[in-house]
């Protein structure tokens, strides 16, 4: 699972952390729901993170029709704002749980966070 | 799932179902002697939120329903040492909240086994803040 955040927010750790764990929980979801044998390996891989970075949201969306275009599960997470950001903003992408050289094809070339 | 996990699914009894009327939480305690990176945390509280949502929906499922339902709030803390993590857990288990540890492969960053985060809830915040509130904000 792959969840690429934001970087022009400027979000603090904790802020960063939140939303990230909000992306990985919907996944989660998604995945037990529909894709319960990809889910099943994933958990018993140790469920897998890797934190990613992109520049802005044009990227973050750019990102989440390749994954739909793909075919994988992904959540895009808009956040409440109720602290740091305006209500309405989308901060996190969450990809996955995939196969992972399906997430390479999208996410190979971006840094780590 | 296989046969016998499907049998057991069907026939095992259903934990009992409560209603939970207060805002509830899920609180992620993180390890801060570990200085451990922007991403590496991130991962690390995705770990505890996991794999705290998943275990607490089989002990505590009438929270974890509650919890999503209210839209999953949660907040990410800060403790100095793994001890305090430790004394955490323990009193999180007298009062029959849910907990989730995560101890960390040691692939980056910081050594095998390392007690990187400690999830508490999903929970009613009353009694998490009982139990967390001297921690500050991360």
């Amino acid at each position: 699972m792959a969840l690429i955040v934001r970087q022009d927010l400027g979000l603090s750790t904790g802020k960063t952390a939140v939303q990230c764990a909000h992306a990985a929980v919907q996944c989660t979801l998604v995945a037990r729901k529909s894709a319960s044998r990809l889910f099943e390996r994933w958990r018993a891989g140790g469920a897998r993170k890797i934190s990613l970075t992109t520049k802005d949201v044009e990227s973050l969306h750019r990102l989440a029709s390749a994954a739909q275009q793909a075919n994988l599960i992904f959540h895009l997470v808009v956040d409440a704002g109720h602290t740091e950001v305006a209500p309405g903003t989308v901060t996190v992408l969450g990809i996955g749980p995939a196969p992972r050289r399906a997430l390479d094809a999208i996410v190979g070339e971006l840094s780590t966070l | 799932m296989g046969l016998r996990s499907f049998l057991h699914r069907i026939t095992a009894p259903r934990p009992p179902m409560i209603s939970v009327s207060e805002g509830v939480k899920l609180v992620c305690v993180v390890n801060q002697r570990l200085k451990m990176g922007k991403g590496k945390i991130a991962a690390q509280v995705g770990h505890a939120s996991v794999g705290a949502f998943l275990e607490a929906g089989v002990t505590h499922p009438g929270y974890v329903e509650a919890w999503l339902g209210q839209g999953q709030k949660k907040i990410c803390l800060k403790a100095e040492d793994e001890t305090i993590l430790m004394t955490l857990q323990e009193q999180a288990l007298q009062h029959n909240i849910p907990t989730h540890l995560v101890r960390d492969a040691g692939h980056t960053q910081i050594p095998k086994g390392s007690t990187t985060v400690l999830a508490l809830g999903p929970f009613e915040e009353s009694e998490l803040d009982t139990l967390t509130g001297h921690l500050k904000l991360l």
